[in-house]
């Protein structure tokens, strides 16, 4: 099965051209909108990008360059794509960055090599409808529309499910051009025995485990949770400008962006919580969410988070559909302890107790916390900006069912799906 | 169980006023402040709250941000309220999160658009009759014409039957709030903190409330934010309300569906036509639900019945009778609006939890010729539409959740181009999508393609709805 991988580089601007880069994202980002920003989508494997600038939030005291990517395949390949397809635009943007190659020295190869020497390994990532490629969910929406207007102008008066299942199977094999669809799909499961497998390894250790987590977190309750300090605000609060600034790129489409970067609170203690309770994250969603929802959410494309500057500051980058709302709401909804767990490592958040209680509970304080730490993408791109996450899984199974022998009740329930 | 201080609460927010069928809203401006607060302060006495007694008249009154920087409240102040209402609904972000493009873009609106005079604040008339409505409306005129100004009014009056201009039965299903003495079934009441301020919310925490930054007029009429901050609440009691003039095309409408459901001769085929809409709405005209009455409206099939049992019938499910949406259509526009436990990846009671955190107090009146509309029957002459009020302590979280994610999305549940059919349809789609209502059928489903828009938006704000005693207060800015 093929893998997604997330990419993020952060590259120093060169004192002084942070003006001139301003620019020239905004620049991206208008022409991006008129449709006239064509670059991405010479990727075949790109599902999402982003640019950001970092303003004076890492210890280099200088604006950092963020561009950060979801893709198929692995990272060397994916930057030497990115590097041939998109020349012109990296030599546009990273001329303004520390240490970019001599015009005379520039090749798809030099310029790999620079992009590479800034990427940042993520701490955790989310993948929505793991190895689904790019192609194959363009190609599986094709194939659901096609279906889907079969069903529609056809006359199917009198016939079973499993009739009409057969009928369209057939009318799409006369069809050549979707010769792919009878390839067969792995759409991934729950790893129940990874599960097992940890149990067993656990069990025996409990002994020792139970104690220390308890200790751990009684410290963490007593010597952290109750001194920490929080931001206090609620949505009112917050500053006019920098909302406006947010949401005038929010909500041209089905589908929204969301960048944060927030510092650790001080200490080895908390960057060991954080640590833990990523790597735990990263095997559930190894493991167990692989069906488009993390933690109940059944919204998020791609989610990462990345340690920068020596695990200093928290990088979280998400694309999910709908309304940063609705977004925001169903992680308090669905997933607030593990929100909690997360962020409460992270300065300013709402008060925690133990881990994982309090923290994003205080809706309105939280919902002004994620703000207040939020920054402006200034470009994002989105390779189906039509699909929502549940349509791709759908589309997914839609292909699946299609080659596959259905009784009655399967057909059925083949056939509501569109 | 907190009580609410009922007699603190403007009425309209907890009562319907059936008794008073007539309303004039009246919009106006501040022209002299003075004489403007001193306005106030003559009416304050005489607002109708949660409590009064049943009167032929009735009144109540909101602000809009605007209005309160008028009245003199000073900007530290005016900066404690909810950022939506700071800004009111026509802004360029939230014309996005709305919808309202093309027929409903603020820029031909009646009033509340950029190119509309600004509104300070809003009377709410009431009266039993046209003439009473209209005689109180004269003489509160008469008092406030030194200070205001009117920019707009507009009347409005319950249709028989309670329906819409459609022909659909309205506002059946409605949350409660605990502690107000009314209550319905057990998952429509709701913590009163979702309605009003000063009291907790669904997550059981204080929604954002106004208060006073800086001192200024009678704060000892104020009481101190219950939250804990140690300002003086203005929000207390009080809430915000959504007010949207949809004019509604009636004829456009049958017109649309009839056409869908045609005989094969292309006479009007009233059943199929009846039973299209039905699909749409999730109840019938009667209010009977269709996840109950999948077939026929229960008016038609038993007319000499007394229909109390299902006109008003909101005790249902959808998730153990209708999960397949077989019954009621995902996108039909009350399962879409209060999805009840329609969320299919969570349990019965998630499932409500989730949806309550995005509820509404609906209050309609309807304007113009008082036609109620059918597939066959008379359209209306000139314009006719709906006063759409609503109430909610957190306007992003509840009236635009709903009108985003549930109306406009056109990807709710598991849905992919089905808008609202009513109030979501988009009359410039993004290029080379349609717009599709589904109806989940055996074994195929069935298709409505070609949506088209009939509900168009001519004008709208978003007011501050305070409690008596903040109006008491605003005159002595």
């Amino acid at each position: 099965m093929a893998t997604q991988g997330a990419l993020t580089l952060v590259t120093p601007v060169i004192p002084g051209r942070h003006d001139e880069l301003d620019k020239k994202l905004m620049k991206i980002r208008a022409a991006h909108a008129a449709g006239e920003f064509k670059e991405f989508e010479k990727i075949d494997t790109l599902h999402y990008a982003r640019f950001v600038l970092l303003e004076g939030k890492l210890s280099n005291a200088q604006t950092n360059l963020v561009f950060s990517s979801d893709y198929d395949g692995g990272e060397d390949e994916h930057l030497a794509m990115f590097a041939a397809t998109c020349g012109e635009l990296v030599d546009d943007l990273y001329s303004c960055c520390e240490g970019y190659p001599a015009v005379a020295v520039r090749s798809a190869a030099s310029r790999k090599s620079y992009l590479k020497k800034w990427s940042s390994k993520e701490a955790a990532f989310y993948v929505g409808a793991p190895g689904r490629t790019l192609k194959q969910i363009k190609q599986e929406c094709t194939l659901r529309n096609f279906i889907w207007e079969y069903l529609r102008t056809g006359t199917w008066h009198g016939k079973t499910a499993k009739e009409v299942h057969g009928i369209v199977r057939q009318h799409v094999q006369k069809h050549p051009e979707f010769g792919w669809a009878k390839e067969k799909i792995k759409i991934p499961v729950l790893k129940w025995w990874n599960f097992v497998l940890v149990i067993l390894i656990a069990i025996p250790l409990l002994p020792v485990a139970i104690p220390v987590i308890a200790i751990w977190l009684l410290v963490l309750h007593f010597f952290h949770d109750k001194k920490d300090k929080v931001l206090g605000l609620t949505p009112s609060q917050l500053d006019q400008t920098f909302l406006e600034n947010l949401e005038e790129y929010e909500d041209f489409q089905n589908q929204n962006q969301f960048t944060q970067i927030i510092s650790m609170k001080p200490g080895w203690f908390r960057r060991v919580t954080i640590q833990a309770v990523l790597l735990y994250g990263k095997f559930r969603i190894y493991n167990e969410f692989v069906h488009g929802e993390l933690m109940g959410i059944p919204t998020i494309h791609f989610a990462r988070w990345v340690m920068l500057d020596n695990k200093k500051e928290v990088l979280f980058f998400s694309n999910f559909d709908g309304s940063w709302q609705q977004y925001l709401g169903d992680f308090i909804d669905k997933s607030g302890w593990g929100l909690t767990a997360i962020f409460s490592n992270t300065e300013n958040f709402p008060a925690s107790r133990y881990l994982f209680w309090g923290g994003a509970y205080d809706e309105e304080h939280f919902l002004a916390w994620s703000r207040y730490y939020q920054i402006p993408s200034h470009v994002w791109y989105c390779a189906y900006p039509h699909l929502s996450i549940k349509n791709v899984t759908t589309n997914s199974i839609i292909r699946s069912e299609l080659m596959r022998d259905l009784n009655e009740e399967q057909a059925q329930t083949f056939l509501n799906r569109f | 169980m907190v009580s609410i201080e009922l007699s603190d609460v403007q009425g309209f927010l907890v009562n319907e006023f059936q008794g008073m069928q007539y309303s004039r809203y009246v919009m106006l401006q501040v022209t002299d402040t003075a004489a403007a607060k001193n306005f106030i302060k003559s009416i304050a006495g005489n607002i109708t709250n949660a409590n009064s007694e049943t009167a032929h008249t009735g009144l109540n009154i909101a602000f809009t941000s605007y209005g309160l920087a008028a009245l003199g409240m000073k900007k530290s102040n005016t900066d404690t309220f909810i950022r939506e209402f700071r800004e009111g609904m026509v802004t360029p972000h939230r014309q996005r999160l709305l919808g309202d493009f093309d027929s409903s873009d603020p820029g031909g609106w009646q009033w509340g658009g950029p190119q509309n005079e600004t509104v300070h604040l809003m009377l709410m008339v009431f009266g039993s009759d046209i003439n009473t409505a209209e005689n109180y409306h004269r003489q509160l005129s008469e008092q406030f014409s030194k200070g205001l100004k009117e920019v707009y009014h507009i009347d409005g009056q319950l249709l028989p039957g309670n329906k819409e201009h459609f022909g659909f039965r309205d506002g059946i299903s409605q949350p409660f709030i605990k502690g107000s003495g009314q209550s319905g079934k057990e998952s429509d009441n709701l913590n009163a903190g979702e309605f009003l301020m000063g009291y907790k919310s669904e997550y059981n925490v204080y929604p954002d409330t106004p208060f006073l930054a800086e001192a200024q007029g009678d704060t000892s009429l104020l009481r101190d934010d219950i939250a804990g901050s140690r300002c003086k609440d203005l929000g207390r009691n009080g809430s915000y309300m959504v007010l949207r003039q949809l004019q509604q095309d009636v004829k456009g409408y049958w017109t649309f569906i009839n056409d869908k459901t045609k005989n094969a001769d292309g006479t009007i085929n009233e059943q199929e036509s009846k039973r299209l809409s039905a699909k749409m709405m999730g109840r019938w005209p009667s209010g009977a639900p269709i996840v109950k009455w999948p077939d026929a409206d229960p008016m038609d099939l038993h007319p000499n019945e007394d229909p109390a049992k299902y006109i008003d019938d909101n005790d249902f499910f959808y998730n153990d009778t209708d999960r397949h949406g077989m019954k009621c259509p995902f996108g039909a526009h009350t399962r879409r609006l209060n999805p009840r436990d329609s969320f299919e990846e969570n349990t019965h009671k998630e499932s409500i939890l989730l949806a309550n955190r995005h509820r509404i107090i609906r209050r309609a009146r309807h304007y113009g010729e008082p036609v109620v509309g059918s597939p066959t029957g008379p359209a209306p002459d000139g314009e006719v539409g709906m006063l759409f009020a609503c109430f909610n302590a957190d306007i992003s979280r509840q009236f635009e959740f709903i009108q985003y994610t549930w109306a406009n999305y056109p990807k709710f549940k598991q849905l992919v181009n089905d808008p609202d059919p009513f109030i979501g349809v988009k009359e410039t789609p993004v290029e080379g999508t349609q717009q599709v209502f589904t109806i989940p059928s055996h074994s195929v489903n069935k298709y409505v393609t070609g949506m088209q828009r009939f509900v168009h938006v001519k004008g709208g704000a978003y007011f501050f709805f305070p409690s008596l005693t903040t109006i008491k207060y605003l005159a002595t800015l």
